[in-house]
């Protein structure tokens, strides 16, 4: 299968000064990813996975190096296209969830759409019907803390998704989950992945994860150490 | 979406700043009331002098002997305030603590610094009003039950209905200011936060 490529990194490198010493959490890395394509990242911890997520979604910025996002360069960006790249490009999926509290599952998923500047009803409307894609129908008004971690995940999931980005960043999305809820999580994503044509990156050690992907990229001190084939 | 279509702007209004901080207010009463608590708690001293000093006037037009607030009640008063201004700005900060995740989790959704602080300050808004009134209605029992005894509680009728307005209309503005005023630095604070560093700290 090809793609024409979505996400492309140059000599991408991020360093840290730490204590007086530099940390490499990124060290040269080159990559391409195609548009509709899952990859997976597999390394240990301390390996450079989140590092590489921040600096695909726009949260850090690279010591050297570039990410173009289609085809245009990250780091030229002001704080407004940064954050708006963030908002209407990618969606971002985290391991500890990362609800807001206080908002009920309807709401947390509206969230998006108000910074993408959608109306209320319109955004309201769009968390139900994607809440209800992801079989939480019935949850609507409940709140993080009433809802179970599989749900929680789910939520999580249709807010990424709610305005409609062209690449979804996925942090170890299962590894607070156990086997079974895992197994549905990931069934969701792949379904996203080829239904809606969205890129997915999945940083993970889950291998059933790992299996369904296009392709695996292995990390290792900053550094692809290896690419296969899904 | 490519190319020049790679480049948009985000949004959010007062209007969204006001729904998500009457959200906010609304889910976390607890502190809320506490902030709310300390600025009425303010407001209702300078309420209660300003009253009873129109209370006063009123009297003195009457017919009656002219009577005065103390200075040095007013200077207890601006202590009172001050006190309530640092309140807040405490319970605030540790708000904005709490909150580390949350905000990371904004940022990385689209939400700029000043949608962050914007949020902060309505929230401070949105409790500066309610403590305000709820001060105001609080000193005019204060100052009632402090001179109605000597001077006739009857006095309440004799004062200007405009006295009335126009102190509550202070009590509320001053109140709201003092409530933002002491937003001002929690809210920079968490503005400022590195999405990054926010996304990965345990509370």
């Amino acid at each position: 299968m090809s793609f024409d490529t979505i996400i492309e990194l140059e000599e991408l490198e991020r360093y840290y000064e730490m204590g007086g010493v530099t940390i490499k959490a990124l060290d040269g890395v080159d990559m391409q990813i195609g548009r509709g394509e899952y990859v997976s990242i597999v390394g240990p911890s301390g390996s450079g996975k989140t590092t590489l997520f921040n600096m695909i979604g726009g949260l850090d910025r690279p010591t050297r190096g570039r990410v173009y996002i289609d085809g245009v360069d990250v780091s030229q960006l002001d704080a407004y296209e940064l954050a708006w790249l963030r908002c209407r490009k990618i969606g971002y999926i985290f391991q500890t969830f990362n609800l807001i509290p206080v908002l009920t599952a309807v709401e947390n998923v509206s969230l998006p759409t108000i910074f993408a500047g959608a109306p209320r009803d319109e955004g309201l409307e769009r968390a139900e019907k994607l809440l209800t894609s992801v079989g939480l129908g019935e949850r609507l008004h409940h709140k993080p803390t009433e809802l179970s971690a599989g749900q929680q995940q789910r939520v999580a999931i249709a807010r990424a998704m709610a305005n409609d980005p062209a690449i979804i960043l996925a942090d170890e999305p299962t590894g607070n989950l156990d086997l079974n809820t895992g197994m549905e999580i990931i069934d969701i994503l792949h379904g996203l992945n080829k239904t809606r044509g969205m890129t997915l990156i999945a940083a993970t050690h889950d291998l059933k994860m790992i299996k369904a992907s296009d392709r695996i990229v292995w990390l290792r001190d900053g550094k692809i150490e290896n690419i296969e084939r899904g | 979406m490519g190319g020049q279509g790679g480049r948009g702007r985000v949004q959010f209004t007062f209007g969204d700043a006001l729904r998500l901080g009457y959200w906010y207010i609304n889910r976390r009463m607890d502190r809320a009331m506490i902030n709310m608590a300390s600025v009425a708690l303010g407001i209702s001293f300078l309420s209660t002098l300003m009253m009873t000093d129109a209370f006063y006037r009123a009297f003195a037009i009457a017919g009656g002997e002219r009577l005065s607030v103390e200075t040095y009640q007013y200077w207890l008063m601006f202590v009172a305030i001050v006190v309530c201004v640092v309140g807040i700005t405490n319970a605030m900060l540790i708000a904005v603590y709490e909150r580390y995740r949350e905000i990371g989790t904004m940022k990385c959704i689209g939400a700029l610094d000043r949608h962050i602080l914007l949020l902060f300050l309505v929230e401070s808004l949105i409790q500066g009003t309610v403590g305000g009134a709820v001060g105001f209605a609080v000193g005019i029992v204060g100052a009632l039950l402090s001179t109605g005894f000597t001077i006739g509680f009857d006095i309440l009728l004799k004062v200007p209905a405009t006295e009335f307005i126009l102190l509550f209309g202070g009590s509320v503005l001053l109140s709201m200011i003092l409530s933002v005023v002491a937003t001002l630095y929690p809210a920079y604070r968490a503005a400022k936060l590195n999405p990054v560093e926010a996304l990965s700290y345990e509370l």
